[in-house]
């Protein structure tokens, strides 16, 4: 996995071949001494909102009591047997967390547990590949699953992803439509035409109405990311064009887009 | 394809199955109506990406759902698939392993090497045994099918190499999502 899962998500380098020719735009032509594909945007990671308290909806966050204190009640750390206490040191909201998500106690946490653990603005449950494609850019120790250390970043990231999905869902409708996700994507350093994020739009469209969920939100940007990092190795000149083997395409596809 | 196709089901054997799955008796079979009357022949749940996938595939009135008159077609589809599956798995594991996929895509045409194989399993092995479900073999064939023809559509001189621009790139890749 390309993304550095520790990076929040608009600190994003661009992918802008012509970038020389739009000398007017403030957000796309990168330092004059810096590789164009890794000149950070102005404008995202640090901006006004960003990293402040978690507001109070529900995105990404477990269901029950976001927030609250533990309830003691069915499913809450503790019920039924003896609660494990948190390692020393760790953050005591975290662990209380990790104990919510992590269902049958094995202190590890699986894709389908993270799943039943997380629901988007609608209460539409998250969709799997999103599930998989986080756990398997946070368990550091490859063994398929999350132990409370990769819980932290992973937490964080999820944080992170929230506060950026709520950043350009400026109609606060709990999801993202064409026009908010071309902005993230032009916020994010990426050149595409607004045709491209209709595109997606009417890929991920789960609930005909036009718009994209939280989960396929973090989907996109993260295939996207993943991608464009994947192509930019290869085009060497960059020209924002790429000579491909048919075998090589394949691999490039499977590699970035499926997890 | 390897497999006999079968003959056309009778309507009223069609309807039979159709009423079990539309389990809500709405008239149109939802994503989730598909997920819960498929099966892996396991205890797994079938793939969502799967479902979604062939309910895009057959979804003719872009509903979302699938009426009876596409369910025709869909129902044929799996059938299909389910005996293609089958002739490959020759060690009737109820699963494929990097041989059989190997031989299964070798006859339907595709021409990929060893070391691809390794990747394809990898990818679509949703259980962590180094084989792949029915489902995850759906999915797998049709996902190879899709990049391929669009692959084949910009090759135009047959030589196995495409130029190709990032957007028109990223485009290509995203339509394999449903």
């Amino acid at each position: 996995m390309a993304w550095n899962g520790q990076q929040p998500p608009p600190f994003n380098p661009s992918y802008n071949p012509n970038f020389t020719q739009q000398g007017g735009n403030p957000s796309a032509p990168p330092p004059p001494q810096s590789h164009p594909y890794n000149a950070y945007q102005p404008g995202g990671y640090g901006t006004p909102g960003y990293g402040s308290q978690p507001p109070q909806t529900q995105y990404g966050a477990p269901p029950r009591g976001y927030g609250a204190p533990p309830a003691g009640g069915y499913g809450a750390p503790g019920y039924g047997t003896a609660s494990p206490a948190p390692p020393p040191g760790a953050d005591p909201t975290l662990w209380y967390w990790f104990q919510a998500v992590d269902a049958n106690h094995s202190n590890s946490i699986t894709a389908t547990e993270l799943r039943q653990a997380l629901v988007n603005g609608n209460w539409s449950p998250f969709n799997e590949e999103t599930c998989r494609l986080m756990i398997g850019m946070f368990d550091t120790d490859r063994d398929g699953t999350i132990n409370f250390q990769e819980f932290a970043a992973l937490w964080k990231y999820i944080q992170d992803w929230k506060q950026c999905f709520e950043r350009f869902d400026t109609d606060r409708s709990g999801n993202i439509d064409a026009n908010e996700l071309a902005n993230a994507f032009r916020t994010f350093g990426y050149n595409l035409s607004p045709q491209f994020s209709h595109m997606i739009v009417r890929k991920f469209d789960r609930a005909s109405r036009n718009t994209i969920n939280f989960d396929d939100f973090i989907q996109c940007c993260v295939m996207l990311k993943s991608l464009t990092d994947a192509f930019r190795r290869k085009d060497t000149s960059m020209r924002g064009t790429i000579q491909i083997h048919y075998e090589e395409f394949l691999e490039m596809v499977l590699e970035n887009a499926m997890h | 394809m390897a497999y006999q196709a079968q003959p056309p089901p009778d309507q009223n054997f069609l309807w039979g199955v159709f009423q079990k799955v539309d389990k809500d008796r709405s008239g149109a079979i939802s994503a989730n109506e598909l997920q819960q009357a498929l099966s892996n022949g396991t205890w797994t749940a079938f793939n969502p990406e799967t479902i979604r996938l062939m309910i895009v595939m057959f979804d003719r009135s872009n509903t979302g759902t699938i009426n009876f008159q596409e369910f025709g077609s869909l129902w044929k589809y799996i059938t299909d698939w389910q005996n293609t599956f089958r002739s490959y798995d020759r060690d009737n594991s109820g699963s494929i392993d990097k041989h059989e996929l190997k031989t299964a895509l070798t006859n339907f045409g595709y021409r990929l090497s060893d070391r691809f194989y390794d990747i394809l399993i990898r990818k679509f092995d949703r259980s962590g045994r180094g084989v792949i479900a029915f489902d995850d073999f759906i999915q797998c064939c049709v996902v190879i099918q899709t990049l391929t023809n669009s692959f084949k559509s910009m090759d135009t001189n047959r030589n196995g190499w495409i130029t190709i621009g990032y957007e028109q790139f990223l485009t290509m890749v995203f339509s394999i999502k449903a």
